[in-house]
């Protein structure tokens, strides 16, 4: 009975075709067309936190159905299918050189283009059923009306702009409302053609070119060769877009194989690029408009990204089959689509066939907030947000989107909470603006009169002290602490800041100071980088919150102190430089008096300064680091008694000097590292003969 | 009447004429629906041997292979193929009809086949009343052992004694051994029904024509891969860094099965021996061959790379173990008739299996819903890590004095991360408690308190890892059978890497915890890790088995359930008389391609038996779905609650829990709590005696006589005159 009632119910969905339902009637038929499984999903889901390392979050898409084939016809190769609001799938067969038309449930409504189409690639279809075909090796766009009657064929745009020996190779296709057709061509550099169907086609020019790649170094290095050898080199042409996608409103994306911003781009009708998305992949296959301001693009190893309309990455998700064969992973990847009610289509051209996967309920959620946080509609949008967050509360897009939301609202202390969560710097800013406005609202009144009393004191208390010298003690304890060898030399880098030629006068003749003062305040300086670095305000800190590699920062410090001043005396000594190595050390060290005077002024600024007011955090570091610069190389000079321009040869030769000692370093560590390598492997198979 | 066709060769249009031609030509001597009262003299070349009350036992004495009869219709199931359609080489045809068969290792080589159709093989066949005895002996490859094959009530038991295994060549080594494993194999569409997959909860793969979609078939090894041998796969990484595939579901139980519905004759495949080296194979038509086929594949001995440089690409011997791993071998195959002939069926075989064999014990059944607890972890802080407390011992005694409040008054509770130092801070060598939780005094008097409550509450121990960053673990950790030390990488930013623990430092460390801890009179212990693990691995230059390992691991277990109130985490089939409930039971499948149908198959072996808890609905992203998941399978709930937010745990290795909050999940509890109660009321004590999938509704009928209907899809439906909502249930 139980298996007569699942029979029956499969038998429901099946439907058998042609003359073989009869005689296979008996026999199970293999639900082939689509397979269908309540499963989890064999990948994970994974979304990018604000520093954009990945994280793991909920399944965002599980895998909802397969379709293996359409109807009775089975799939060969296909490289590209459309997705109509109504439902009807159009799949361009490219094996066997024809568009076979479906409904999403995988049943067979028609196919044609049989005999015209000869190495069809890519395929568009517009509301009304019109299909258009790119195919490449007939170098033509052909057009097909509803009924699959060709009724206008396209070739190669012949007029000059169009390139005169630029081949036309058609691969991918979309028209937008007006009929203009946007082509990607193979082997064509100039970017998207664009044809409008005017008097049977007419060239309109290229769209979307993508920008040459050259780097600092490659313009250096060019300008440097000579035209021979520029001609050698690989010509740095512009990558071609490999595919594309268009909304409703004819704005178009593109994908282009590459690193870097032009993997994903939104041109608008002027072909300026309105996104940048924060991670991308290197061989993207597609790329598809959700219905939520979202779009998706697939990658041919088979990874889904999902993004919003600014190019944050929502999830990440899916992964190439490694010959474990579980439903949802892929082989190779060449389309993607998206239904009206957000399920994806993802084609595979290895397989030949289609995975559907269906939004979670979480993936929903954020949909809605998606759709009204992009909308302006910031007040709505903290409802799903909120669910968003209550089902994964480290969510980076859901919590920078409430701590936006609550800015508007006004709720900045919120907003400052999720700001920081989701490392949205801006949103801190501001946030924090706010929150230090209204803080000085309140209190600027106590403060005044704070300061008004505290100045007041300072009044009382020298006028107390001219009568009464109430302050001889405290002074006579301060004087005597300062007397103390160790104090005084360390209290001489204050003199040392000012009088830099004096102060290195004072190191090199008159012992003012010893290498014992120099590693107190070397270690000092130490501490208030650690601290700086891991403890200043949110909106400056160079790393990342929760992380701490203090050994390393140490290290990396007195691996380049030693550098410096090693290779520095190592020059001196060779030029006649006077320095001994302790003068050298102690004057360099001294130098950085200004870095342990102003940082803790930074430091502390850091914590009470917006963006708004960013500049005075980097003026003072700037103003800081100037300093210290100015105090190195007077005390290079100073110290070697040398003239301006060997000072300068100097310090290009540490710089040199430091140069080669990193490429020894680096060397001679490759090979011990090789050495030891070869030990390693010929001890282990020794062992191994042996022991076995 | 069962057709063949080979309709892969069949145009569609000469579809009728061929099929006409076929029946002719290669009708089966009788699988029909004939009742015999009588034995049959012969069945397909094999002659009769003996009997039990239900089925009749047939031998071929050539290649060993049996038919069994049911005796009530005549149906059979056959170990060997007694068709062949023409396609199969000598190889396959040794392998498909032989009763044992081989692969051999020579040199790097590990696919030589041996068998008894195709190699000289000295036999002797000793008959008796139960079955019989087969001393084989290959002459070419010189080993050899003794078949027993035994029939009785409780089925057909095919064993290989471990004493009786000789390999004499210096040559040839045995690698693999499957015994019958073309047991109820079927050509193509030629039986209706399906084969059963232990992958999850359990899957099926339908006996119709796969059209050759799947190059191989289900592959899983019993009880989880060996992490001992280093697995060779091709992945492809996000970012060349990231595995976004997730691993596939452990093979909790040794079981398999084939049933041919429209025959109404099933079998239930028990590994009874050697389970703990060898792997369960599902293969349906197409993969190879277009038979399908399910069996059992004892492993003996492995190739593996021995790397000889750090670096894998200089240099590296592909070699094979010296010695074999040492264990009897047993597959039992239990038969099943009439409406027993299902997967149902199987799990009440299963169920009855285990307990008469005492290897699962009735439990008690009460409804407790699970609210597990993360007491602390650490994160990085300038020099070495500080704590993040987010569930203290006081806010404990908070939060269940709110769910008293909300009428949840039954729990189990496991509290995680309680230990000094935090979550990750393995292995627990002593009863000590995280002080900024409250410390151990706080701890054993909350523990003291809940005694004789409605809430049971237990102390979580990961008995496996062992964490290099806080504690020494120079010795005493594993390596693998090529003697690099195991690195088990977590991808996370405090602590990278965790080691094993060698099986028999789990368990001493076990003893000294259980000592000081029992020793404060609270005796409730969760434990992981070690339940679900088995590993070949060589400590100080000795190497140990599968067996080694479950030996040392069962030992263990069984002592701590004689000491303890023990829970085990997702435990393996060896272990499941030792819990007191089964902790994350997984409700799906590893969604493999070619399984068309996931089933609810172990929750049916232990509803009614031992309480199962699923895994926590806090990380489901469908939670509707989850929840009708739970009521089909009549697993109860859990989740893992905080005081705090889990964001706070963003920079901890626990930074997978995006989601606990107990303030965000309180009123669900409750909800949860009340629903699930009700239905436990309902269905306490008892089995499942059917389970129906038609499309997306489901019927899951308990043996007191309650059913409860599902509907998975979003609109309304009715089964059976039962009106039911979208995604919802009704009980009846």
């Amino acid at each position: 009975m139980k298996m007569a009632a699942l029979k029956q119910g499969r038998w429901k969905k099946r439907i058998l075709g042609g003359a073989l339902a009869l005689s296979v009637a008996a026999c199970v038929l293999g639900d082939s067309a689509s397979l269908t499984t309540k499963a989890d999903a064999p990948y994970k889901s994974y979304t990018v936190d604000g520093y954009g390392s990945v994280t793991e979050t909920q399944t965002a898409y599980l895998p909802y159905k397969t379709l293996t084939k359409v109807g009775d016809e089975a799939l060969l190769s296909p490289t590209d299918f459309c997705l109509l609001k109504d439902g009807s799938m159009y799949i361009l067969d490219s094996g066997n050189a024809r568009v076979v038309v479906s409904d999403l449930e995988g049943n067979l409504i028609s196919t044609f283009g049989e005999g015209t189409l000869v190495t069809p690639r890519g395929i568009f279809v517009t509301e009304d059923h019109i299909t258009y075909v790119a195919d490449r090796d007939a170098k033509s766009i052909f057009v097909f009306d509803a009924q699959g009657n060709l009724t206008q064929t396209y070739g190669r745009p012949d007029v000059p702009m169009y390139g005169e020996t630029q081949d036309f190779l058609p691969l991918k296709i979309v028209v937008n409302s007006s009929g203009t057709m946007y082509i990607v061509c193979e082997s064509n550099t100039n970017g998207i053609v664009e044809i409008s169907p005017v008097d049977g086609g007419t060239f309109l020019g290229y769209f979307g070119t993508n920008a040459t790649n050259a780097s600092i170094w490659t313009i250096i290095w060019r300008a440097l060769l000579t035209d021979a050898q520029r001609a050698k080199m690989r010509s740095n042409i512009p990558s071609t877009p490999d595919n594309m996608a268009i909304d409703d409103k004819g704005i178009i994306y593109t994908v282009t194989r590459g690193e870097g911003k032009d993997v994903l781009k939104r041109l608008n009708i002027a072909g300026v690029n309105m996104i940048e998305p924060d991670t991308t992949d290197t061989t993207p296959a597609a790329v598809a408009v959700g219905n939520h301001d979202n779009c998706f693009v697939v990658s041919q190893q088979g990874f889904i990204y999902e993004y919003n309309n600014e190019g944050d990455l929502l999830f990440v998700f899916g992964g190439k089959d490694d010959g474990q064969s579980r439903i949802g992973l892929a082989s190779k990847a060449e389309a993607i689509r998206v239904g009206t009610d957000d399920k994806l289509y993802i084609l595979d051209s290895d397989k030949s066939q289609i995975q559907i996967y269906e939004p979670t309920e979480f993936t929903n959620y954020l949909h809605d907030a998606l759709y009204l946080f992009s909308k302006g509609r910031y007040t709505e949008s903290k409802t799903p947000l909120a669910k968003v967050l209550e089902m994964n509360n480290l969510f980076d897009y859901a919590n920078m989107a409430m701590g936006k939301a609550l800015y508007k609202e006004e709720d900045y202390e919120g907003a400052l909470k999720y700001a920081r969560l989701a490392k949205d710097l801006d949103s801190y800013s501001d946030a924090f603006w706010e929150i230090r406005n209204e803080w000085l609202k309140k209190h600027l009144t106590a403060m005044v009169l704070l300061l008004i009393g505290l100045l007041i004191l300072k009044r009382v208390i020298k006028v107390l002290d001219r009568k009464k010298h109430i302050l001889d003690g405290p002074r006579a304890a301060l004087h005597r602490f300062g007397e103390i060898k160790l104090i005084r030399e360390i209290r001489y880098m204050f003199y040392f800041m000012r009088h830099p030629i004096d102060g290195c006068y004072g190191i090199k003749r008159e012992g003012r100071v010893s290498v014992a003062s120099a590693n107190v305040l070397l270690a000092v300086g130490i501490v208030f980088y650690v601290i700086n670095r891991y403890f200043c305000g949110f909106l400056f800190k160079t790393v990342r919150e929760g992380r701490f590699d203090v050994a390393s920062d140490v290290g990396l410090v007195l691996i380049a102190l030693l550098l410096v001043v090693g290779c520095n005396y190592l020059m001196c000594t060779i030029n006649d430089g006077e320095g001994k190595l302790k003068d050298i050390y102690c004057s360099f060290v001294y130098s950085f008096g200004p870095y342990l005077v102003i940082l803790p002024f930074v430091f502390l600024l850091s914590h009470i300064v917006t963006y708004n007011e960013e500049f005075f955090v980097s003026f003072g570091t700037l103003f800081m680091f100037v300093w210290v610069a100015v105090l190195i190389v007077i005390s290079v000079r100073e110290i070697n008694n040398y003239t301006v321009g060997e000072t300068v040869k100097i310090i290009l030769l540490t710089l040199f000097t430091i140069l080669i000692v990193c490429l020894l370093a680096f060397i001679l560590y490759v090979l011990w590292a090789q050495v030891l390598d070869f030990l390693q492997s010929f001890v282990r198979e020794v062992v191994y003969r042996i022991g076995s | 009447m069962a057709h063949r066709i080979a309709k892969r060769i069949l145009g569609i249009t000469l579809a009728p004429v061929l099929a006409l031609c076929l029946l002719a030509g290669a009708l089966p001597t009788g699988s029909g629906a004939v009742l015999t009262a009588r034995a049959a003299e012969e069945i397909a070349g094999h002659s009769y041997l003996t009997e039990n009350s239900a089925y009749r036992l047939y031998l071929n004495e050539e290649d060993l292979s049996v038919v069994v009869e049911d005796k009530a219709t005549g149906a059979y199931l056959e170990s060997s193929i007694s068709y062949d359609d023409g396609q199969n080489n000598n190889i396959w045809l040794g392998a498909m009809r032989s009763a044992v068969v081989l692969t051999l290792i020579n040199k790097n080589d590990d696919t030589l086949q041996a068998d008894l159709v195709n190699d000289d093989v000295t036999r002797k066949v000793t008959k008796s009343d139960t079955g019989f005895t087969a001393e084989l002996y290959w002459n070419k490859y010189k080993l050899g052992f003794t078949l027993e094959v035994s029939f009785d009530e409780d089925g057909l038991s095919a064993r290989i004694a471990e004493d009786s295994i000789r390999e004499d060549s210096e040559q040839y080594f045995i690698g693999t051994i499957r015994l019958y494993p073309y047991m109820g194999c079927s050509y193509l569409t030629d039986k209706e029904g399906y084969m059963l997959v232990p992958d999850g909860n359990g899957a099926l793969i339908y006996l119709d024509d796969k059209e050759g979609r799947y190059p191989s078939g289900f592959s899983g090894t019993i009880f989880g891969t060996d992490i001992g041998f280093e697995e060779s796969k091709v992945e492809t990484l996000l970012w060349d860094k990231y595995n976004t595939i997730s691993d596939a579901e452990i093979v909790l139980a040794p079981v398999f099965g084939i049933a041919h519905t429209d025959d109404r004759i099933a079998f239930l495949g028990i590994v009874e021996e050697g389970a703990e080296r060898a792997s369960i194979e599902v293969v349906p038509n197409g993969a190879s061959v277009d038979y399908n086929r399910a069996y059992a594949r004892f492993v003996l001995r492995r190739l593996y790379t021995q790397p000889t440089s750090n670096n894998s690409t200089a240099g590296s011997l592909h070699i094979y173990e010296a010695d074999r791993s040492h264990s009897d071998l047993g597959v039992r195959f239990v038969f099943l008739s009439g409406d027993d002939a299902d997967y149902v069926g199987m799990a009440g075989a299963y169920r009855n299996y285990l307990l008469q064999s005492g290897s699962l014990v009735r439990k008690e059944d009460t409804y407790r819903t699970r609210v597990d607890f993360l007491g602390s972890d650490r994160q990085s802080w300038v020099l070495g890590t500080q704590g993040v407390v987010m569930t203290t011992v006081d806010d404990i005694y908070e939060i269940f004095a709110d769910l008293e409040a909300r009428g949840v008054t039954q729990t189990i509770s496991l509290y995680k991360g309680w230990q000094d130092g935090g979550l990750y801070n393995l292995p627990i060598t002593k009863y000590k408690a995280e002080s900024k939780l409250g410390g151990t005094g706080d701890l054993t008097k909350l523990m003291k308190s809940l005694e004789g409550t409605g809430r049971e509450f237990y102390l979580y121990n990961n008995a496996l890892l062992i964490n290099p960053d806080e504690t020494n673990a120079t010795f005493n950790v594993i390596k693998q059978v090529n003697k690099r030390r195991y690195e088990y990488k977590t991808y996370r930013d405090v602590y990278e890497t965790f080691y094993f623990l060698t099986p028999s430092r789990s368990k001493l460390l076990l003893e000294r915890f259980v000592k000081s801890y029992t020793s404060k009179g609270v005796s409730n212990l969760a434990l992981a890790g070690i339940t679900n693990k088995l590993f070949t691995y060589t400590y100080s230059s000795d190497k140990y088995t599968r067996y080694d390992c479950a030996k040392l691991y069962n030992e263990a277990i069984e002592e701590l359930s004689t000491q303890t109130n023990l829970v085990l985490e997702q435990p393996i089939s060896p272990y499941w008389d030792d819990t007191n409930v089964f902790l994350d039971m997984p409700l799906y499948t590893s969604s493999y391609i070619l399984e068309d149908e996931s089933i609810p198959f172990l929750s049916i072996v232990l509803k009614g038996v031992l309480p199962m808890y699923a895994e926590y609905v806090n990380f489901e992203a469908n939670e509707k779905e989850f929840f009708l998941k739970m009521i089909e399978s009549g697993a109860y709930p859990s989740f893992y609650v905080t005081k705090e937010d889990s964001s706070e745990l963003i920079y901890t290795n626990s930074n997978d829990i995006y989601s606990s909050r107990y303030d965000s999940y309180k009123e669900r509890i409750a909800e949860y709590d009340a629903i699930f109660r009700e239905l436990s009321e309902r269905t306490k004590g008892a089995v499942i005696t059917e389970h129906v999938i038609d499309g997306d509704l489901r019927k899951v009928s308990y043996s007191n006589g309650v059913t409860i209907y599902l509907n998975y899809s979003a609109s309304p439906a009715s089964c059976d005159g039962v009106d039911i909502e979208g995604m919802s249930y009704v009980v009846k």
